[in-house]
Parts: C-alpha cells; structure tokens; sequence
C-alpha cells in the first residue's frame, strides 16, 4: 500500500478507534466528516486485502487480461490473445487494402417541400411533455438534429420541473431508439403460432370481431390501462364508455402505492393528491415518515427543487431547514436528513403515533383533541428501536413557535392509510395545509387501486365475464401479482389485444400484439399533479410501420369508420372545449411553451375529518412478527425501462450496485441470515499469488404467502433490521436484449393483498443453492488514501465561523490570498507549502504556481458543486451520458470497473457501526480541469493538453492509450475504451449466441425458468464480451450527438466541460457581436440537468456570474487542493442542521471550535497533538515550522522500500 | 590460392549500403510525399449525378452569388446544398429554353425535373469532408471573421467540375490560423467576401507588398483570435 499522507497527522490518529468496528482492524487509510469515519462498503471498513488489491491495482483484477468466464480456469492467456490479433492485423490489412479509395459520401438535399425552420447543421428545440411511470409528469425540450431527436432537456417554462429533469424523462429518449421495440403488428394465429401482420389486417379483424362486441355494448370485453393524467385520455375514455357501456375499463400502474388516496380518502372524505409548496419562508422543519419525497415521488423534481431552496447556505446569515427521516431502507432523503432513524415499517407506523401523542395535544388545533383521546386509549406500546428522545425532540421542534405553520411531515408509501391521516391531521393541527402543502382532488382514474383492478380482472376472466382484452400500455403477464396466476387466467381469453412501444411478456401472449408510437412520436397532452396542462407533441414521424398512439388506439377502438385518426385533431378537438379565445393562436403559443399558460389548479386547503382519522387509528396493523418485506421501484421503474442500458447501467441509490435487484437487508439482519455477500480469493495451489473474484451475492429464497422468488442477497448499510427491500421492475423475460434476464421479477411475491402494494409481513427467507454475481460500483474510482473528500460542518459553527479567513499569505495556492472556511477544513490548512511537481504551460514558470497573463483574461472556465443541495438522484450522470455519447458497457464490465460514466455521484457512510451508519454524503465528481493537470505531464503523445480557457482537452485522435494519464490522475476520472463500446451494441447479437440457451418465449403459467433458478445469468447475454457483439443498428446511432465523437477502442476519455456547447456558444455570440459569452448563455449538460441546481458553471473571470460568486463562497474548497492540481471544479462543503439536543457532546463541543489544524478529519482522533487546538487562524510561520515534522513518524525503512514514500517526504519537505 | 572473390566484390558493402540509404530515403520521402492529404486529397473529384453543378457557368458565368444556393453558409456550421426545389425554381420546364434551345441542355438537366417530379432528393456526392474526430467546421464563425470561400475551396468559379482544391490536413488549418493575415479580409471588404475572383487578386496583391510593418497593421485591424488549441475543433 502506497502511502502519500498528505498530512502527516492523520496516520497515528485514526488507528486508535478500530475497537467499534464491526469488522476487522482498520489501518489509517480513512476519511473523516464530523470526527466520524467516511467509508464506501464494507470491504473498505475491514480493509480486506481483496479491497487492497482492488484499489491498487488501476484496474481490477483481470482487467488488463481477456475476460474469462467465471469460473473458468482456462481460458485465453495473452500468448494466444496475440496470436489471433496477429491474424486479425493480417486480415485487417487485407481488409483495408480495397479501402484505400475514399469512399462515396453522399449529401442529400431536401427535395420538394422543404421545412422552413430546419438549418442543416443547428439543432432545433421542441417544446413537448412527459407522463413518467409513477403517472408524474415533466415538460421538456427535445433536441432535435435535422429532424432526428438527440437529447432531452427540462423546459424551463414548465411549472412543475421548470427546466430540470429526472433520470426517467432523460432516458426516455431510448425507448425511442430501442432496437427491440416491437416494429409491426404480430397475430397469433391458433394454428401457425405468432406471424408478422400489417394495421391493415388488424383493421380487417377488428371489423370481423368488433361488431359482434358493439352489438352487447361491450360485454365481454375490458382494458387494461397504464395510468395518466391527461385531458384527452379523459375525454377519449369518456367517448369509449359511451360507445361500450357494458365494457370495464381498469386503470392499472403496477408499482403504484395507493397510500396517499387511502389516507386523504379518510381525512377528506374523497381522494386528494399532494401539492408540495415548500420555501425558505414556510418551511423549517420536515419529517419524513418514510417517505422518499426528493427521490422516489411522482413530483420528486420539483420537490428536490423546493427542498433545496429551503437549504441553501451561502452566508453565515442564512438558515436553513431541518429534515428528520424515520425509514426502513436508505433513500436519497435519508441521506438528506438532519436526523436519520432506521425502523422497520411497523415501527415507523409506532414512531408516527408516539409523534402524534406529543404534537397533537399540544397543538392548540380544537378538533384535533378528539384523535388525542383516541390515541391516548391506544395501547401502542413504543417500539424497540423508536427512540424516545428522538420522537420527543422531533415534536418539540415541530412545536417550537418560531415553526408554528412552518413544517411539514410526510407519510410514505410503506404507511397504512390511516397513519397519512393522522400525518394529514398533525399538519392540518401544525398549520402546514395550505402553507408548505396543498391538495388537489384526484381523477378517478388516479384514485383507481391498480391491485384491486388486477384482482378484480382476473376474477372477471376467470368467471368468463370478460373474454376480450385490451392492454394499453401494460404488461400484466410480467407484473401482476403472482398469486393470481394472471397467466392462467389469461389463456382462458378468446382475445387480447396489446399496444404497447417496448417488447413486454403481454404482447408476445397476445392474439395481436400492435406496435404503439413513443410519446416522441406523437401527439397528446398531460396534466401534471398541479393541475396544468401541456402538450405532447411529435418530434419525428413513427420510425415503424403505421404506430398508433395510445390515444389515436381508443379512438380507433370507439369509432373504426373513421378515414383517418389523427391525435393531433384528437388533441385540438379536446383543446378546444377549454381554451379561450383565438384558439389557433392559443395553441401555437402552447406548442411553442410546451403548456398551456394559467392552467395550474389553485390547490385547496380542505378541512379535515379528525373523527375519521381517530376513529381510523383503532385499525391501525399490529406490530407484526417476523420479517417484513417492503417492495419499492429502482431505476427501471416499474420494468418497462428494463432494456434501457443507461438506466440499467446507473448505479442504484445506496447500494450502488447496477444490472440487478439483488434482494436488500441490513448487515446485521444478513449476518443473522448468513447470507452476507462473499469476496472470496482463488488462492493458487502454491499459494504464491492471489486473484480476487468480483463479489458474490448468496442466493436466498424470499417466500410471501404461498409465492416465492429466488434472488440474490446484498446489504444496504443502514436499513432496518428485520426488513427486506425488494426492488421491483427486474426479471424481465421478454423486454429484449437489454434487459432479459437481469435481475428477479420480485412482482412474483407482492399479494395483491399488500398494505399499499408496498409492503408484507411475514415473509419468510431462507438460502438457496447459488452465488450470483453483483457489481457494484462503491469502490470503484477511489479517491484512495487521500483525506477530506467529502466536508460537512454543522450549521451553528458555519454560522459562527464562516466568515473568518486564515490571515496566512497562501503562496501556494495562488489566485486566492487566503483561506476560507471551507478550505482550512482540509490539509491546505496545513501542509508545508509544496512546490508543484506538476507544470502548466500557462503558468508563470515550474515553481512558481501563480498563473501567467493567460489565464488573467477571456472566458475561464469553472465548476462549482454543491454538496449541500445535491440529493445523489443521477440526473447528472445520465444528462452527460445522453449529451457525451457515452457508451454502456455491460454487468461484468462495470464489475472489472470499466463503466464510463464521465460524471459519477460517490456516496460514502460515516460512522464506526457498519450496520447504522450515521449519514451518507453524495459527492458528484467529474474531472476537476486541474490548472496543473498530473495526466498532461505523463501523457507521451500529447494527446492530453491545456486550452488557454482553462480546460484540459482530451484529443482522442491523439491518444495512443497507454492509461498514464488515468494512473496518475488523483481524482480517478478518466475512463478508457477498452473495447468498442461506443459502436457495438451493449447487448446483441454475437459470435456463438446460438450455442447460448435462447430465453424462449413466455409460456404463461409456466415462465421460462430464467428467474428464480439462480443459474439465469449463465444464458444473460449481457455478459458477452463487447468485442464479440454486434455493431450498432442504425437505430441505436440514431440517439448519438452528432456534435461529440464516438469513441473507438483504445483511447482515453473524460469530462469535457462540454466544450461543444461553450464552443457553440462563442461562435454564435461571435457573430451576435457580443463582447464576450454572457453568463448564463448555455449550460452545460449535468448543470442543466441537476433539479437542485447544485452544479453551477461558467467563467469566473466574470465578478457577477453564479460560478464565480459560488467559488468566492466560504464553503467552497477545492477536491484534493492540497496536490497543488488548482482544480477548476470547486466542491461546496455540505452544510447540517441537527437539533443541539439529538447530538453528542463532541459534535457539540465542536460547533465552538474555530477551525484551526484539525477540522475535517476528526479532532477526536487527535489526542497526540491536542495542543493544535489554539491553531486557530493560522499565522505564516505556523504552517511551515517544525510541529509537524515533529509530529510525522518518520520509517527510515519505509523510505528504502517505498518510493511514493520517498517521494512524499520530499514533497513534504521533511528532511530523514 | 586462388582468389575467390574478385576484387570489385570489395565495394559490395559501401553498395549496399548506398542502396539501402537510397532505398530507405526513397520510401521515406516517398512516404512523406504520396501518404500526405497534400497529395491524396487535394484533385479528389468524384463523380457528380448529371455530370456535376457546373459552377463555372453558374458562379463564374452567370455571377450567381455563393449564398444564391448555399443559403444557411453564415448561420450554420455547414454550408448546405442546395433542395432539388432550388435548381427547379430555374431549371423549371420552358423557363430556360428561351436562353437556351438546345436538345444537349435540355437533356443535362433533366435529372432536376426528374428528382422534383418523383420529390427525391439528388445523391450529391460529398467532396470535403473532414474526419469524424474533428467536430463542426463553423463556416458561419470563418465568414464572420472575413475568410472568403476562396481560401479554403479554392477558385470555385472557375471549375466546371468541383474538386478539393486544399489538402484541409490539420497542419494546413493551422497555418492560416497562425497566420490569420494571409487569408483574412479586412473588415471593409466583408461584402465582397464571396466575389472569389475579386478575393483571389485581392489576397496575391497583399501578399505581393506586405511588409512587417504592414503586416502588423493588418493583423491589427483584421481582429482574429484564430483559436490554435486542440479543443477548438477535437472533442
């Protein structure tokens, strides 16, 4: 292990407080927020040599080799790799010989009509809208290049996400361009089994088969429909009842949880949805009782906008709120929290009744005494785990009058209804309804329980009432719940007919599976949670056969005379009943908006039913025995993003795994299970050397009434003991090459009878014969060895300390004369001052760091990333994957830690207990553009330079790949093309996929035996080398931006800044004639993206741009400064407001203390030099005399063996 | 003892040598010179559906103006080509008979009538064509700053037939963006920017008498930053 510790301090330290650990000894490799350690995973706590390994190597094990197949002892070593590349050179040469004349390359005009608005060469933006598929909604902007769409972006003129996105609205853009999209009408012909068909003959069907149907009204005949809140569904519902009075229409979204329209139901009397109005002024305080409101939430981006704004730091004035978090698993607001407890459902269900049992009494509300009787006959009994004194000061503070009307608590989806309507009536009695939330009543359709629907489908067919289905846009044979045996039911069907865009399980039973259009296809409207209305409108023409859209399919079935559906008359048609005025004119404005201007609902603030909510709380569950199983969603929702490789490949909030759904509990429940995750090491008979395995999950199998499904187990640090999260949406059998296969369909456990259709008790688990491979992507990119990544402080010290700057003259550190808070919490608060080993063509000279003229003028570019606000939801990562063209590389590639995600969100625990954790912190890294880049120096060919704004250019026709520049970049940002992920497919055909099992079709009832045998990834031909797989489709290079390069295998790729955009932007403002790129004027594409607009960017030559009023902050410090890198990208220090009382005396004590040596890595762990603590602003002399040398352990030995070690002490400046 | 050598067999080696030397040089400036763009690019003209645009006539001749067709050449980054639409609105049935009677025309052109009526586009064949890796040659910024059409694409109005007249290699670029005076136009002459004959005489004049201190002069009030940096077109 190579140790550059930068500051010397630390090594003696931190060795001190292994006893707490659950695991093995921990060496002084650690980081520290809050005196408390920051790990990634549990390898890194014990410090196996596994993980040792792993970091040190640049690569994993195996990495730099051929892949083999697990398992495998054989497979091709490098003498035969190059004899079969010496002949694929020799064939390649012969290969090229022909291609030594230049191709044709064709240039194809416009012929006749010829669109106005389209320049050759400039992107076009089109204003449309996005129904998500937990039924939210987000307006958006498509980019399109000469007709064909690229990107997605957030409509800044929408009222819900106001120009920001979600993960799914950025992805949504590959459903589009899903190669295993269904692209014709398939019939299932009783005899000759599934033919391909054309609209024509469906129509022909249609009119043999309807009639009869239309003669009865319907009888007989029902849909089953994905859920969505707009206008002209409505109203094309409404004209199919009228034609169909007999037939049943069921609103079906299968991982919705009906929590919030029980619960409002109860309180209200009719069905009310939440309207979240969170500011600065109404919000001080916010309890979440399980509830993932900034992540996992239909209006998740407006609400991390709201929430952040509540949080915002950015004097030693301002204040912000506080987020306590009760919750059984570890979500994005769990990380968020102020205050975090980790409780099983049920106990969260005690939590929120001995709250109500402080608040309500003494909230001064009238009504609300009745439910303080009722609760005070209740016999709950506090809970193990419910910490009274949380629960006391959660209420007091909830009770403060300085936040009377100012707070907020949240019921989530693993709630029982009656518990939202004791939440609804605490708000109601706080003062919150009408402030910091609203309500607005629900549709019907919204209302309708998706569960009770399927049951009550299922009934229907199988008691012969319904013989002709309609699916819209679902997919029950995949995702109803298994105790139905929808299967069963489903072949006792004369007929069904499925539309869908994305290959489903359903459509490949259906007697006509029909090829939907994708929303980009067509036209339609939706209406957001706050009542407005936007458009859906087409960006290109349906890329396959006659695709209807969902709507123009109602229509279809309501009236099959019609010459020609057209859902832009549909839309117009519905338009028109509401709009006023100039309707031509209104609609063009609204095309051009992508809303439609005052649509949004005035919410209501109605008044609440506490007897029914009293009355309520005597049904209230009993506290269960055994485990409980909490289903929740990931990042394929509800399945029907599964053979989207972006989403796939985006590492799962807290577990960071990516490709799978393993089935999640505690460490310490796991430990009790013995199904903890296994690192193992294939030890060679001599023993001599070791390679490491990737990690393994044990199979276990999860089993809920007479249901079960065999998964793999992992852990998720900081869950609830006693509680298993399954993920829903994985296992999919017929989603196409992407997602086949990955993952366990956990839909095959959820009763349809489940508390919300979130969660069962009394699941019972046990092991199952297997391991099956995770990869995680926790402790890739480490930032090893080095300390204080990621800063927090707490509040009342920011407040009391922000504002001092150490008086030292900082020669090191060039532009800035002095130290701000957040800087003086690292080592630049004292390390001896080093020269730079490292030199930029544009400073002054090698040992003199300060920057030459150049860089005093133009725009110079920087970053500035706010920890505080950022929520770790990914947006960035995947905007930048959409914008960069970056490739998906596959499961066992991201295992070896070759993902290529330009801009990764890190997360890291602190705490010493493994099992609960104190918090998690998201830190966003890309590369930082160091003004003293380490990769430029060791770059051979130059391929790695300097711009003169700033930037550290990546000439990918330059690079050779020799990797230099990704050893020596100390914030591990570089990815490297190690095959040609950018050109062939991720997943698709492949050299021997015949000798591969097919995943055969769908038999209902039976499955095809891919999940649950723990064998199922043997067939995932997601593990096929990428240079064994196809090339892309014409359809796949259709996403690609044509304004970045595609990489090839072999070179070297990184964050660019987006330098296509900034160089965009000077040519237009160039020919504008404006002086300079005003700030502002473009965004990069993370920055665009981030709902809490944590990333800011821009020149910071500019004294009024954001970006250099960010990096002026005294939170902001630069990621590993004290390398001398002078990063360009700054990190904002995360800011916390915990309650006095709920913290330790340490942390208290240290609220009190100025900053001096020791903040940001634990003063605790400093008892050997306690007399730093007078450090206080740090005086010149200070940094540079003998204390520290004095306190380094200097090993003579270590310096014979150990040139890094060498090295550092000479950097350090200590003489041996 | 006989000799089994004869004599001249001595100067084998120093042969050899020389010949090796010369072979080697041979290849190596062989190389230099036949595997440069200067040498495989510049000429490239493929062959034109119906026999090429003849700009010649059209831009020469006639005196159309570069953006008559090329209308988007100062927005865009790339110089389009013109729709089939374009061409018809002159090459219309009976529009130009009356300049032109002749059968030999008619039947030239008759490719345009035929993509209007069938609202195909033409297959024009691409002539310049930089590599993928280099990003979005801005024709909009290159006008913007005073670089006629002439430096890059050559005497366009004086070739029948289009053909790449620059190598557009890389170290081509750079020398005229480290040296933005020999083919930047002064800010007064913009509106002649696509008169390429006027362009041509105009830049050997300057060439002809530039001097240091002239030079200087120019370079000062042509107000270029041709970016010199690996970012400005490789991302």
């Amino acid at each position: 292990m190579s140790n550059l510790d930068q500051c010397p301090s630390t090594t003696k330290g931190e060795k001190k407080r292994a006893g707490k650990a659950e695991l093995a000894a921990v060496a002084g490799r650690v980081d520290s927020i809050h005196g408390q350690r920051a790990w990634r995973s549990l390898e890194e706590v014990a410090d196996t040599a596994e993980f040792r390994d792993f970091l040190e190597r640049e690569f994993p094990a195996g990495a730099s080799e051929l892949s083999r197949a697990e398992g495998e002892t054989d497979g091709e070593s490098r003498r035969n790799f190059l004899k079969i590349m010496g002949a694929s050179v020799a064939l390649a040469g012969a290969a090229t010989i022909p291609g030594c004349r230049r191709p044709d390359h064709k240039i194809m005009p416009f012929s006749r009509e010829v669109p106005e608005e389209i320049i050759p060469g400039k992107p076009l933006f089109y204003a449309t809208s996005y129904t998500r598929p937990d039924g939210g909604v987000e307006g958006l902007l498509v980019e399109t290049h000469e007709g064909r769409p690229t990107k997605i972006e957030g409509n800044p003129l929408h009222p819900v996400n106001q120009g920001k996105s979600s993960v799914w609205a950025l992805s949504s853009i590959m459903g589009l361009y899903d190669p295993d999209r269904l692209k014709h009408p398939i019939y299932k012909n009783p005899a000759r089994g599934r033919i391909a068909a054309t609209w024509d003959d469906f129509r022909a069907w249609a009119d043999r088969a309807m009639p009869e149907m239309e003669a009865v009204g319907g009888a007989g005949l029902a849909v089953l429909a994905d859920k969505k809140q707009s206008p002209s569904r409505q109203a094309a519902i409404a004209a199919f009842r009228q034609k169909y009075p007999n037939a049943r229409w069921f609103a079906y979204s299968p991982a919705e949880s009906s929590a919030v329209a029980e619960g409002t139901r109860r309180c209200f009397g009719v069905p009310m949805r939440e309207v979240l109005k969170m500011t600065r002024d109404n919000t001080r305080v916010v309890v979440s009782l399980d509830r993932d409101f900034l992540h996992n939430d239909p209006a998740e981006v407006s609400n991390a906008r709201q929430f952040s704004a509540t949080r915002l730091v950015m004097s030693t004035k301002d204040t912000m709120s506080r987020l306590y978090c009760v919750e059984s698993g570890f979500s994005l607001t769990g990380a968020q929290a102020d205050h975090r407890l980790r409780l099983s459902p049920s106990q969260v269900t005690a939590f929120a009744v001995a709250l109500a049992k402080f608040v309500l009494p003494k909230a001064a509300a009238p009504d609300s005494q009745q439910i303080s009787s009722a609760l005070d006959r209740m016999s709950v009994q506090p809970a193990a785990g419910v910490d009274a004194r949380f629960v006391e000061e959660c209420a007091k503070d909830l009770l403060d009058s300085a936040n009377r009307g100012r707070t907020l608590i949240l019921a989530g989806e693993t709630q029982p209804p009656e518990v939202h309507a004791l939440v609804i009536a605490m708000n109601a009695a706080l003062g919150n309804i009408g402030a910091s939330i609203a309500y607005l009543p629900m549709t019907d359709e919204e209302a309708a329980p998706s569960l009770a629907n399927i049951r009550e489908l299922t009934d229907a067919i199988n008691q012969g009432a319904v013989r002709t289905l309609v699916c819209l846009n679902t997919n029950p044979l995949y995702d109803a719940p298994g105790e139905l045996n929808f299967g069963e039911a489903f072949e006792k069907l004369q007929a069904s007919i499925t539309l869908t865009v994305e290959s489903t399980e359903t459509a490949a039973a259906s007697t006509w599976s029909l090829n939907g259009a994708h929303y980009l296809e067509s036209w339609g409207d939706t209406q957001s949670h706050d009542g407005a209305i936007a458009p859906v409108q087409p960006m290109i023409a349906p890329l396959y056969d006659t695709a209807l859209s969902d709507l123009e399919f109602i229509a279809f079935l309501t009236d099959r005379s019609a010459k020609r559906i057209d859902g832009y008359e549909i839309v117009r048609g519905t338009w028109a009943k509401f709009v006023t005025g100039d309707f031509d004119r209104a609609w063009r404005r609204a095309l051009h908006d992508g809303i439609i201007a005052g649509t949004s609902q005035s919410t209501q603030a109605p008044r609440v039913n506490f007897a029914n909510v009293a009355d309520g709380l005597s049904r209230l569950p009993a506290a269960p025995a055994g485990l409980e199983a909490v289903f929740c969603v990931g990042n394929v929702a509800d399945g029907r993003f599964a053979n989207v490789g972006w989403l796939q490949e985006l590492p799962e909030t807290g577990t960071r795994t990516v490709w799978d759904n393993p089935i999640l509990m505690s460490p310490a429940t796991a430990k009790q299970l013995d199904l903890l995750p296994i690192n193992y090491t294939d030890k060679d008979p001599n023993g001599i050397y070791y390679k490491s395995r990737f990690p393994h999950g044990q199979m276990a199998t999860v089993t809920v009434g007479g249901q079960s499904v065999t998964g793999a187990a992992w852990i998720l640090p900081g869950m609830a003991d006693n509680t298993l999260l399954l993920t829903l949406g994985y296992g999919r059998e017929n989603a196409g090459l992407v997602g086949d296969g990955v993952g366990f369909n956990m839909y095959k456990v959820r009763p349809a009878t489940a508390m919300n259709g979130r969660v069962v008790t009394a699941a019972r688990i046990e092991h199952a014969p297997g391991e099956h491979m995770i990869a995680s992507t926790q402790d890739h990119w480490t930032m090893d060895n080095r300390t204080s990544i990621v800063r927090a402080v707490d509040l009342p010290r920011f407040q009391k300390f922000g504002d001092e700057v150490a008086l030292a003259m900082d020669e090191l550190y060039g532009t800035r004369a002095e130290l701000n808070f957040a800087e003086r919490m690292g080592e630049l608060a004292h390390t001896p001052p080093n020269k730079s080993i490292y030199k930029n063509p544009y400073n002054k000279s090698k040992d003199e760091p300060l920057p030459s003229a150049a860089y005093a003028t133009g725009p110079q570019w920087a970053m500035t990333i706010d920890q505080t606000t950022c929520t770790g939801c990914g947006a960035c990562t995947i905007a930048c994957q959409s914008e960069n063209n970056i490739a998906v590389v596959g499961k066992k590639e991201t295992a070896k830690g070759r993902e290529m995600a330009w801009i990764r969100v890190d997360r890291y625990f602190t705490g010493e207990d493994v099992n609960n954790p104190e918090a998690m912190y998201h830190q966003p890294v890309a590369c930082v553009h160091c003004e003293n880049a380490p990769c430029e120096t060791v770059c051979p060919v130059n391929a790695t330079v300097h711009g003169p704004e700033g930037i550290n250019y990546m000439t990918y026709n330059r690079c050779i790949g020799t990797r230099y520049c990704a050893n020596n970049c100390p914030y591990k940002v570089r990815r490297f093309n190690f095959f040609d992920y950018g050109v062939t497919k991720f997943n698709g055909d492949y050299l021997g996929k015949d000798l591969i099992n097919p995943i055969g079709d769908y038999i209902p009832g039976q499955g095809t035996g891919i999940t649950g045998s723990g064998e199922h990834n043997s067939i995932n031909p997601n593990l096929i080398p990428p240079r064994l797989r196809q090339k892309l489709d014409e359809i796949s290079r259709m996403q690609k931006n044509p304004d970045v390069t595609v990489r090839s295998r072999g070179v070297m790729e990184k964050c660019t800044y987006c330098v296509q955009r900034i160089n965009a932007a000077r040519i237009e403002c160039k020919i504008d004639g404006l002086p300079g790129i005003p700030d502002g004027f473009f965004q990069a594409a993370c920055q665009q993206a981030c709902p809490t607009d944590a990333i800011t960017f821009g020149d910071m030559l500019l004294p009024q741009s954001k970006v250099s009023r960010m990096r002026g902050n005294a939170r902001s410090y630069a990621l590993l400064g004290y390398l001398n890198t002078r990063p360009r990208t700054s990190h904002m220090v995360r800011v916390m407001n915990p309650k006095r009382e709920l913290c330790s005396a340490e942390r208290v004590a240290e609220w009190d203390m100025p900053l001096g040596h020791h903040a940001g890595h634990g003063e605790a762990d400093h008892g050997d030099h306690g007399e730093h603590g007078d450090h206080g602003p740090e005086t010149p002399g200070a940094t540079r005399d003998g204390q520290h040398s004095k306190a380094f352990e200097f090993k003579p030995s270590r310096q014979r063996d150990d040139r890094g070690y060498a090295l550092s002490l000479r950097v350090l400046g200590v003489r041996a | 003892m006989s000799v089994i050598f004869p004599k001249w067999t001595n100067l084998l080696p120093t042969i050899f040598a020389v010949g090796a030397l010369g072979g080697l040089s041979a290849a190596v400036g062989g190389f230099y010179y036949y595997a440069t763009p200067k040498f495989f690019k510049v000429g490239y003209m493929p062959k034109q559906p119906g026999g090429g645009f003849n700009h010649q006539i059209h831009a020469g001749k006639l005196g159309m103006d570069c953006r008559y067709c090329h209308t988007k050449v100062e927005k865009s980054y790339e110089a389009n080509i013109p729709n089939v639409a374009t061409c018809y609105g002159c090459h219309k049935e009976n529009t130009l008979s009356i300049y032109n009677e002749s059968e030999v025309h008619k039947n030239k052109t008759e490719f345009i009538r035929e993509a209007y009526a069938a609202d195909q586009s033409i297959e024009w064949r691409r002539i310049h064509k930089l590599p993928d890796y280099v990003h979005n040659f801005p024709h909009q910024a290159h006008l913007a700053a005073g670089v006629s059409c002439y430096s890059c694409h050559g005497q366009i109005t004086a070739m029948p037939e289009v053909y790449e007249a620059q190598p557009l290699s890389m170290g081509w670029c750079l020398d005229c963006h480290r040296n933005p005076e020999t083919a930047v136009l002064e800010p007064q002459y913009h509106d002649k920017i696509t008169q390429l004959v006027w362009v041509e005489q105009h830049l050997k004049d300057r060439a002809a008498k530039a001097n240091d201190e002239s030079a200087r002069q120019l370079l000062e009030s042509i107000n270029v930053n041709a970016p010199q940096n690996c970012g400005a077109c490789h991302y």
